[in-house]
């Protein structure tokens, strides 16, 4: 068997596979890591003819700081504040996602009280974070003023965050063995006037946004992803489910108080970035449903079962736990050899880094301001690629 | 402007009066450069968030200071904010970036990320252990992500330097003060005075004073005194 | 189908391929040659239907002088995980390509590439993904050496 390596200077300069009929030549274009789409350093290599795209190639690579080979030489408590600065707008999950799979792996129970308040955290965080995303979707498309409105509320939600936990961005909350502090006893009925609050706003972003005509004319019908090539290409979350596969792992797994909630998995029809983008529109209309629910019947208990400092040896074999985030699917895959309180290895299967690929499969063909309505429509956190 | 900056205080300041003229002028053009900063949004990770778009955000509010205006483009921006992580990628066009800017140009090293290396300092095989491994920092503010009420504090702080400590005389010397990053109400004569009272304090001992303060010399006197009643 | 079932039925489909035991789902251990075609039959076949490729990772086991190829599988249709594993030579890692039956396969497989220094045959884009294209060496290899990486061992 033979394998040919190739750098990126060697696949610019070769002779493209196109047609050369017409008298139009083609040229590169770099949108290079600092451009002024501000969702990270990301380098997108762009084949273009006049104004259109004919072929994307993504270059990431600019914010690889080597989290996995860090994670062998740290304990599975230490391992939780690296997780927070992967995807830093689903902090709080992306801790509960490693602290499920640990506490799966080495027979941890927790209770009822643990489980709620996870709950409710990680349906506030996808609220804050998906509030952030029309924000800055607004801003892409070039209306700025979205921006000024999502940031005033994410900041609402975020005091409750401050609150409870002490931190704004970087949480280092949710534990193997539960929760780092309690709730404090005036939660419920700050959370309370959050939804009492928040239920209106969203209907204001409708009004703002999506009934703009600009905004129908730059997102419908643009940048289609097709159902029966999205599961193949490796998309998760809003984006598979904007083209129409009902997989939400909180209904078909349910982990946390999920399975005691009653709610909507929402899907789109189509596949175009309208679809994608109302999708999340409405989960956040889930959320608040969810917490509603949940939010009067917090039980009592202990907010941690286990102890503050131990060091947790789990017994030799691969594990894998998956949680759903606002992007998609995060998945902790984790072999360990027994012996050590540190992982042998330490996978993270990132949401980001695969809803990427579509990107090359359904830009090209379009022109360079719907390559900027599609990237934004797929939400990408660009450390959480890069990891 | 040029014209006033280059060639301006070499013949003024021979004159008699000249030198007055250059601290008015001096006064004036660090005014107007430290309240209308334009920041370079430079953010690669998690400190962006807090110190690049909340800042910019209704409640906490940039436009206070004359900085709201982020240019994307270096060629028309004359603070660096570094907001993330450095790695050795992102290196060479970091340096790029900072080179393509005009003068006079300042650079705002925010998060522990840029100040050190942060959180990944140690087994990590790509990070840069500090933003000015590549550029020279004015001003470091530390946090993880810091908050964005210390994003200000940096920003007034770096006021007060363009204020202070430069002059049309010495066009690429900058003085750092740190007159500037003393807290409200002390002095630096104040500070002089302390260390000058601890040494004169440490440097003279009574001896007779420190002998009877021994709180063992009162039980030797009671022991002897008891002993001597006793024979 | 539950956890042994499958581990029957896939080695009934392929014979070279046993158990592989130590992890907490349906496992199985297929050598290099027969990979692809194991891959091919099962997202094709209706009982297995693997449709989504959850996650491709490699293990470094130095003690034993090989790495371990991962690949985590899932049906949307039975809603049934399977990890299947490979073994190769270290010295000599090549191994075929699965990214014609899954695309997403052509992305992950680069990664590896990249941080372990496995080829693949059949590859059309075999590439660095994060580090730059002429970085020497693969860091997440056990014996990886770098001088400018501060090591802290407690």
């Amino acid at each position: 068997m033979t394998a040919a390596i190739k750098t990126l200077d060697e696949l610019l300069t070769s002779p493209t596979e196109t047609n050369r009929s017409l008298s139009t030549e083609e040229y590169f274009l770099n949108m290079g890591p600092q451009h002024p789409i501000a969702h990270g350093s990301l380098k997108l290599v762009l084949l273009m003819d006049g104004e259109t795209v004919r072929k994307v190639i993504p270059v990431p690579g600019f914010v690889h700081r080597g989290i996995e080979k860090m994670c062998e030489h740290l304990g599975y408590r230490q391992i939780i504040h690296l997780t927070d600065r992967m995807d830093y707008l689903s902090a709080l999950m992306n801790n509960w996602a490693v602290s499920k799979t640990v506490e799966k792996a080495a027979g941890i129970e927790t209770n009822g009280r643990i489980e709620t308040i996870r709950t409710i955290m990680a349906e506030l965080q996808r609220l804050q974070s998906h509030v952030l995303w029309w924000g800055v979707l607004g801003m892409d498309l070039g209306a700025f003023t979205a921006f000024m409105y999502a940031f005033r509320d994410r900041e609402i939600i975020g005091e409750i965050f401050e609150e409870t936990i002490g931190a704004r961005l970087t949480m280092n909350y949710i534990q193997p063995g539960g929760l780092m502090y309690d709730i404090l006893p005036d939660f419920v009925s700050k959370v309370k006037k959050l939804i009492a609050y928040l239920k209106p706003i969203i209907e204001e972003y409708d009004t703002l946004l999506s009934g703009n005509v600009i905004t129908q004319e730059r997102l419908r019908n643009i940048g289609i992803l097709k159902a029966e090539k999205a599961i193949g290409l490796g998309c998760t979350g809003p984006v598979l489910r904007g083209s129409g596969i009902p997989y939400d792992l909180r209904k078909l797994e349910p982990y946390g108080a999920y399975d005691k909630v009653d709610f909507d998995v929402v899907i789109g029809t189509k596949g175009d970035c309208w679809d994608r983008y109302y999708v999340r529109i409405e989960e956040m209309r889930q959320s608040l449903k969810i917490i509603e629910q949940l939010i009067d019947n917090i039980p009592e208990g202990p907010h941690s079962v286990a102890k503050i400092n131990y060091k947790i040896v789990l017994p030799e074999g691969t594990y894998y736990g998956q949680i759903e985030t606002a992007r998609g699917v995060l998945g902790v895959f984790i072999v360990s050899d027994g012996k050590n309180e540190t992982p042998y290895r330490m996978h993270f299967r990132s949401p980001s880094f695969n809803n990427l690929w579509t990107v090359t499969q359904i830009v090209p063909g379009w022109r360079i301001a719907d390559l900027i309505a599609i990237q934004s429509s797929l939400d990408l956190v660009i450390p959480d690629i890069d990891r | 402007m040029g014209l006033i900056t280059d060639k301006l205080p070499g013949y003024v300041e021979h004159v008699p009066g000249g030198s007055i003229l250059i601290t008015s002028i001096d006064a004036i053009i660090n005014h107007s450069r430290a309240n209308s900063l334009w920041p370079l949004a430079f953010g690669t990770k998690c400190c962006a968030i807090e110190m690049l778009m909340a800042t910019g955000a209704p409640h906490q509010d940039t436009s206070r200071f004359g900085a709201e205006v982020a240019r994307q483009t270096p060629r028309q921006a004359d603070l660096m904010v570094i907001a993330g992580a450095i790695v050795k990628k992102m290196a060479l066009r970091m340096r790029l970036l900072y080179e393509q800017m005009a003068e006079p140009r300042y650079v705002m090293a925010t998060g522990s990320c840029a100040i050190s290396g942060g959180p990944f300092m140690y087994n990590s095989y790509t990070i840069v252990r500090g933003a000015d491994e590549i550029v020279p920092v004015d001003v470091y503010v530390p946090g993880c992500p810091p908050r964005p009420e210390a994003f200000f504090w940096g920003l007034l702080t770096l006021q007060k330097m363009i204020k202070q400590g430069e002059s049309i005389r010495h066009p690429n010397i900058r003085k750092k003060p740190v007159l500037a990053m003393l807290p409200q109400g002390i002095k630096i004569e104040d500070i002089h005075q302390q260390i000058r009272d601890l040494l004169e304090q440490e440097n003279t001992v009574d001896v007779l004073k420190a002998a009877s303060q021994k709180t063992w010399s009162a039980k030797v006197e009671e022991w002897i005194e008891k002993t001597s009643k006793n024979p | 189908m539950d956890r042994e079932n499958l581990e029957k039925s896939v080695i009934t489909l392929e014979p070279k391929a046993h158990s592989r035991g130590k992890a907490d789902r349906a496992a199985v251990e297929v050598p290099a040659e027969n990979l692809q075609n194991l891959m091919r039959q099962l997202s094709q076949n209706d009982r297995f239907s693997f449709d989504m490729l959850l996650d491709h990772t490699a293990i470094d086991r130095i003690g034993e002088g090989k790495f371990e190829l991962v690949y985590n599988l899932y049906s949307t249709e039975h809603a049934h995980y399977l990890m299947v594993s490979c073994l190769i030579d270290r010295g000599k890692p090549i191994v075929p390509t699965v990214s014609s039956i899954w695309p997403i396969a052509h992305w992950q497989e680069r990664e590896v590439f990249d941080l372990f220094g496995v080829l693949y045959d059949g590859h059309t884009d075999l590439r660095r993904i994060f580090l730059d294209d002429d970085w020497k060496g693969y860091p997440l290899r056990k014996d990886y050496s770098d001088p400018d990486m501060l090591e802290f061992e407690k």
